[in-house]
C-alpha cells in the first residue's frame, strides 16, 4: 500500500486548524498504541528478557510505531509526497540490507535467545564447542569467558542456530568413576567403603541415590562402577576430590586398585626348572662364595 | 551455651573452642575443633558483645538452597479433613553474632554438629535443591541435644478428602522462628495438604513454650527483604 492508495482513505481537509489537530490526535493514538503494547510486552517479557535488552526492544517497537504513523498517515495527510523518499529508500534499504544482512540476523537471533534463555549470564556452557561461563548476552553477540581464562565473542547468529550444553540449566548432574580392584579382594567390602565414603559427602545427593556396583570382571580387575549425583554447581569439586579418597580408603583397608599384569606358562617348564635345579646344585645360587 | 558473651571469653563446646579476646580496640574471634583451628577472625574497632545462638540450617557447608526436606522414617497418615500434631527433628547450626551499640546483630561465623547431606526434591529441571534431614514421627516432644537437634511441633491439616500419607516436609527455612530453652530447641510448623501432590508448609512466629527465648536468626539478622516464607510441596508429600 503506497502513500497515495493510504490518502485515499484519508479526507482532504482544507482547514489548517483542522489538519494540525488531526495531526495531533494521529500522533497521540499511535502513541497511545505504542505505548499499550509496549507496557503488554514489558509485563509478558518481564521475567523472560534482563532489564536493558528488554528496554532496548521496547523503544525500538514504541517508535517504530510512531514512525509507521507519521510516514504512513501524516504525510499522506499534509501532502508530502513520500514516493520520491520510497523509491530511495527501498533502494538504500537493499543496498544496506545486502551489507548488514550478517547483523540483522545477529540481532534478530539475540532477540529470540533473550525470550527463549537457553542460557543464562553465569552459566557453565559448551557453545560452537567454546566451553566456559557466560559472561554477557548482548543484542548482537554472546560473550564467553572460557575454562582456561579466554574472552570469546559468539555471534548471535551462531549460538542461536548451533547446539547449546548448558551444564547447569538442571539441577543436578552425575558423574562416574569406574574403580578396578585386584580380583583377590572382596568386592562387597569395597562397595560398602565407597557407600560409606559418598554418605559421607555434603553434597553427594540422597535422591537420586548414588550406584555402587560390580559393572563387569575387566582383564586385570574388577570393575566397580560408582555414579553420584551431585548439585550442578558443586558438581565439578565433588568430581575432583572423592576418587582419591576412594583411592585412599580402599588402600587403608587392604583393598588394591589393580594394575594390567599377565601370568605367563612356560611351554617348556620342566627343562626351566631342570636347569634351575642344576645351578643350584653347582652351588651358583647358595649364597656361599666358593672362591 | 546459647547466650550472649562479653569479650573477653573462652567458651568450649564438645570438641570446638571459641575464644575470643581484646587487642587495643579490636577483638580477635578463634574457634577451634580438636586443637586444630578453624576460623580465626579479627573485628576491627569493635567491642561489641558475642551471641552464640541457633540459626536456620540451610548455610552449610555453603549458602546452596534455602529449602529443608525432612524425610519421615516412618510415613504418617492423616484422615481427610482432620488435623494434627506430630512432632519431628530437625539439624541445628549454630550462628555467633557480633552485636553493636545500636542493637544490630551481624553474623561472624557458622558450623554445625549435624551431618549434612543435600537431596533433590522434585524433577531435574523445575525440582528444588534441599538440605535434607531424615526424622522420626513422634507423637509427643522428643528428646534431644540442642547442639545437634531440635524439634518441629508440626501441624497437619488435611484439607483433601482422600486419606493422605506423609513422607516427607519440605520448609522455606527463610521463615524458620527458632526459640529456645536450656535444654529444648523448637520451632512451630504447619502443613496444609490440599491433594496428593501439593501441600502448603509454613512456620509459626509463637514459640512452642512461653519459656522460650527468640532466636537472632540469619536471615533478620540482615534485614533481607523475604519474598515469601512458605513452601510449597508441589511435586508429592
Amino acid at each position: 500500500m503506497n502513500n497515495s492508495s493510504i490518502a485515499a482513505y484519508i479526507p482532504q481537509l482544507s482547514d489548517p486548524f483542522l489538519k494540525a489537530i488531526t495531526v495531533i490526535a494521529i500522533l497521540v493514538f499511535a502513541v497511545i498504541i505504542s505505548k499499550g503494547i509496549t507496557i503488554y510486552l514489558q509485563r509478558s517479557l518481564k521475567d523472560k528478557m534482563d532489564k536493558e535488552h528488554l528496554n532496548i526492544l521496547l523503544k525500538t517497537i514504541y517508535y517504530g510505531i510512531v514512525i509507521v504513523a507519521i510516514v504512513g498517515f501524516i504525510f499522506p495527510l499534509l501532502n508530502i509526497n513520500t514516493s520520491g523518499l520510497l523509491v530511495a529508500g527501498g533502494f538504500a534499504g537493499i543496498v544496506i540490507g545486502f551489507a548488514s544482512q550478517s547483523i540483522v540476523g545477529n540481532f534478530i537471533s539475540g532477540i529470540f535467545l533473550m525470550i527463549e534463555r537457553p542460557v543464562k549470564i553465569g552459566d557453565q556452557v559448551n557453545i560452537d564447542n567454546k566451553m566456559g561461563y557466560v559472561e554477557d548476552i548482548k543484542i548482537i553477540s554472546t560473550i564467553i569467558r572460557t575454562f582456561d581464562g579466554l574472552y570469546v565473542r559468539l555471534p548471535n547468529e551462531t549460538v542461536f542456530t548451533t547446539s547449546i550444553t548448558n551444564y547447569v540449566a538442571n539441577l543436578a548432574r552425575r558423574f562416574e568413576y569406574v574403580v578396578g580392584i585386584r580380583y583377590e579382594d572382596d568386592a562387597d567390602i569395597a562397595i560398602k567403603i565407597i557407600k560409606d565414603l559418598i554418605d559421607e559427602q555434603p553434597y553427594a545427593l540422597i535422591n537420586p541415590s548414588p550406584n555402587v556396583f560390580v559393572d563387569n570382571l575387566g582383564d586385570n580387575s574388577v570393575n566397580i562402577t560408582v555414579r553420584v549425583w551431585a548439585p550442578a554447581t558443586e558438581w565439578y569439586d565433588l568430581r575432583t576430590k572423592l576418587l582419591w579418597i576412594i583411592k585412599k580408603t580402599l588402600e587403608e583397608n587392604g583393598i588394591e586398585i589393580a594394575f594390567p599384569q599377565r601370568t605367563i606358562w612356560f611351554a617348556s617348564e620342566l627343562n626351566t626348572r631342570n636347569s634351575r635345579a642344576g645351578y643350584v646344585e653347582n652351588g651358583m645360587d647358595n649364597g656361599i662364595d666358593e672362591s | 551455651m546459647f547466650e550472649i558473651y562479653h569479650p573477653p571469653f573462652t567458651v568450649e563446646i564438645e570438641d570446638t573452642v571459641i575464644t575470643v579476646e581484646k587487642q587495643g580496640n579490636d577483638l580477635v574471634y578463634k574457634r577451634t575443633l580438636k586443637g586444630e583451628e578453624e576460623t580465626e577472625l579479627v573485628l576491627l574497632n569493635n567491642d561489641g558483645d558475642i551471641l552464640i545462638n541457633p540459626i536456620e540450617p540451610v548455610n552449610l557447608p555453603s549458602k546452596l538452597t534455602s529449602f529443608l526436606l525432612i524425610d519421615f522414617k516412618r510415613p504418617a497418615l492423616i484422615r481427610p479433613g482432620d488435623r494434627r500434631n506430630i512432632y519431628l527433628t530437625f539439624p541445628v547450626e549454630i550462628g555467633a553474632f557480633v552485636s553493636d551499640k545500636a542493637g544490630n546483630h551481624e553474623v561472624i561465623d557458622i558450623f554445625t554438629y549435624s551431618r549434612v547431606k543435600f537431596t533433590l526434591y522434585g524433577g531435574h529441571n523445575k525440582g528444588l535443591i534441599c538440605r535434607h534431614w531424615e526424622s522420626d514421627v513422634f507423637s509427643e516432644i522428643p528428646k534431644t541435644n540442642t547442639l545437634y537437634e531440635g524439634y518441629i511441633e508440626l501441624e497437619i491439616i488435611n484439607d483433601s478428602s482422600h486419606l493422605m500419607e506423609v513422607t516427607k516436609a519440605v520448609f522455606n527455612a527463610y521463615g524458620m522462628k527458632i526459640y529456645y530453652g536450656d535444654k529444648r530447641l523448637g520451632v512451630k510448623a504447619s502443613m496444609r495438604i490440599i491433594n496428593k501432590l501439593l501441600a502448603e508448609t509454613d512456620f509459626s512466629t509463637y514459640p512452642t513454650t512461653s519459656r522460650f527465648k527468640r532466636s537472632m536468626e540469619l536471615y533478620t539478622s540482615r534485614k533481607l527483604i523475604i519474598n515469601g516464607t512458605k513452601g510449597i510441596m508441589e511435586f508429592g508429600l
